[in-house]
């Protein structure tokens, strides 16, 4: 408490007297905006304690380190005149990245959406926001789209480097930048489609699990557990089931939304999947709409 | 300002919280008094929106409750009973989130924080984390953030929870200054009448899920001054007397209490005493509470048990300390 005299504060407070406020009310669209920006904020521990900011910048900095090291790899490479050989050579292409650092990504949501969702219920904290003024489901949606959000930027920073490093580092630096540009537009779907799906996914078990330790257990094993059913359905032969899973389980959906967008082919072990590669894109967008769905209903029905 | 027809909130489970509420409130520091259970809760977080009645209707500055609710949250602010900080932010950060998503712009928002953390009395702590803070320091945080969009009414659920005496003091002191200097509208829910009639001046009081009563302060104080006499033996001698001199007298326990209308019963009880030669231990007035308020009215406490008729043996809320 202050060291001030009682008297002395009640004297301070009257003469500053109250004022109204008459300034402007933004509305519902600023106040999602501004969930948008806390929740992004919140994820990466800014503003916060120290504590609060270490999962998200250990799993930020594993996420950079492949990107760095390749970068790091053709700058030595290029000091030693091995430029030329080197800039064809995929050591790891933008496609293949993502599979790289999908384990990392996994590992972020499992321990960063529980910090959203499930902290505002745990704390009680639903109660003061829901009695503002805005609906239930922009709530929902300024903290879903906020984390979405740092997900997209943990994915595409790597991806950042990678492509600033093999531009800079060519002898023909404008060659290189058209020869890569026409990787833009898949690398940033694929990296949204991802954004939406982990983001989504790992946002709705926060949603209905406030317990910190079982939600992060539920992300991983929801992320986990599809992959290894499918594997083992396709080992007895069942490929309608296994096809089922592939088109459930997020890692595979992924898998073939990279093969579509990057212009590649499934890989192998996906044999038996018959679809076309678009039906990945339509089981991602189907499912991603289905989180929504589930987050809007939780919020809409919990009582405070 | 607020007015209230036929409200009733039954939950899963068939716990009636509120029961057919019609009432009226006009602007000013109103105290909604009823013991735990009585519905003040319900009764807020329906005013709110946060909960649906399973009839009946309420509006707020005659805004429909049940359709426009943004409107009349953008007007109200909501001070919960329970815990709803999150541990790990400060003051200043949490309370201008919320300005944020009450609409204020972020200059506006970072004024008014500072304003009223203030107003408040948190100086150099609203940079710290909330975790830290005791729990007088954690209810002047919740108070700050139902005041910081410049509400119009606002609505305070169980204000001096878990506070010690100072503390109670304080943020009473506080809901008073808010009411009368802001010219904000409150409405204060307690258990405590013996609290809330030093800041109001309207109490509504609920038992039940129903009205018990509706009045201004005044008219309730009057009723409720209580004298408490205790003797060492001869107290139904005393209470024969007493109610033979024309004084309201009842039996609480080794207490005797007698009504105090005006200043005579003080007289009359010392004069009966010394006239039966007893020995007086104590001779107190006692602190109004909400047992006396409800022991004014003992119909209306027991139509308000009845109709409920819950499973319970709790019985009328008079007879059940």
């Amino acid at each position: 408490m202050s060291a001030l005299p009682p008297v002395t504060r009640a004297g301070n407070i009257y003469d500053l007297g109250y004022r109204r406020y008459e300034g402007p009310r933004l509305g519902r669209a600023h106040a999602i905006r501004s969930l948008l920006v806390h929740s992004f904020r919140t994820t990466y521990g800014i503003g916060r304690s120290g504590r609060a900011k270490a999962a998200p910048f250990i799993f930020g900095a594993m996420a950079i380190l492949p990107a760095v090291i390749i970068v790091g790899g053709l700058t030595i490479a290029a000091r030693f005149g091995f430029d030329r050989q080197l800039d064809d050579t995929d050591l790891i292409g933008f496609d293949k990245y993502f599979s790289a650092i999908t384990a990392i990504i996994l590992l972020f949501c499992a321990a960063q959406a529980p910090e959203l969702f499930g902290r505002d219920q745990r704390h009680g904290v639903l109660a003061l926001y829901f009695a503002r003024a805005l609906r239930r489901s922009d709530y929902a949606l300024g903290r879903l789209l906020g984390f979405m959000l740092a997900v997209l930027v943990l994915i595409l920073i790597p991806v950042f480097i990678l492509f600033v490093g093999r531009v800079l580092l060519s002898t023909d630096i404008a060659g290189s930048f058209r020869a890569n540009a026409g990787n833009i537009p898949p690398v940033l779907a694929q990296a949204a489609v991802i954004a939406a799906l982990y983001g989504g996914l790992s946002m709705t078990i926060s949603a209905y699990t406030p317990r910190r330790a079982y939600a992060t257990a539920g992300i991983i094993a929801l992320f986990v557990l599809p992959g290894i059913v499918a594997g083992i359905v396709i080992s007895i032969g069942s490929s309608a089931v296994g096809t089922a899973l592939v088109l459930i389980s997020p890692n595979t959906i992924l898998d073939g939304t990279n093969a579509l967008l990057f212009g590649g082919s499934l890989p192998e072990e996906y044999f038996f999947i018959s679809v076309p590669t678009w039906a990945f894109l339509v089981a991602a967008v189907v499912e991603v709409a289905v989180v929504v769905g589930l987050i809007l209903r939780r919020f809409a029905r919990i009582t405070i | 300002m607020i007015a209230t027809s036929g409200l009733t909130k039954r939950y899963a489970g068939g716990i009636t919280a509120l029961d057919g509420l019609t009432v009226e409130i006009e602007p000013g520091i109103i105290g909604l008094v009823g013991s735990n259970g009585a519905g003040k809760s319900t009764l807020l977080k329906i005013l709110l929106g946060l909960l649906e009645p399973t009839a009946g209707s309420a509006t707020i500055f005659d805004l429909p409750v049940a359709t426009r609710g943004i409107e009349i949250r953008e007007l109200v602010g909501y001070m919960p009973e329970h815990d709803c900080l999150p541990p790990d932010m400060t003051a200043t950060d949490i309370v201008s989130h919320l300005a944020l998503i009450s609409g204020l712009p972020r200059a506006a928002a970072r004024e008014r924080t500072a304003e009223v953390l203030r107003h408040v009395g948190l100086y150099e702590e609203r940079y710290r984390a909330i975790g830290g803070y005791s729990t007088g320091m954690k209810q002047r945080v919740k108070l700050a953030q139902a005041l910081v969009h410049d509400p119009r009414l606002l609505l305070l659920d169980e204000p001096t929870n878990g506070l010690d005496p100072a503390g109670r003091d304080e943020m009473l002191e506080l809901i008073l200054r808010t009411g009368k200097e802001f010219g904000i509208a409150v409405i204060v829910a307690s258990h405590l009448l013996g609290e809330i009639e030093r800041v109001c001046d309207h109490l509504v009081a609920i038992e039940n899920g129903k009205l018990l009563r509706s009045a201004p302060l005044g008219s309730f104080t009057e009723r409720t001054g209580t004298l408490a006499v205790e003797v060492e033996e001869g107290r139904e001698a005393l209470v024969e007397r007493l109610t033979a001199r024309g004084l309201r007298v009842a039996v609480d326990g080794p207490a005797i209490l007698v009504d105090l209308v005006d200043e005579a019963p003080f007289d009359i009880v010392r004069d009966t005493v010394v006239e039966l030669g007893l020995a007086l231990v104590r001779m107190e007035q006692r602190r109004h509470r909400l047992e006396d308020l409800f022991r004014d009215q003992p119909a209306a406490a027991a139509v308000a048990a009845a109709a409920t008729a819950r499973p319970t043996d709790d019985g009328p809320p008079a007879s059940a300390r």
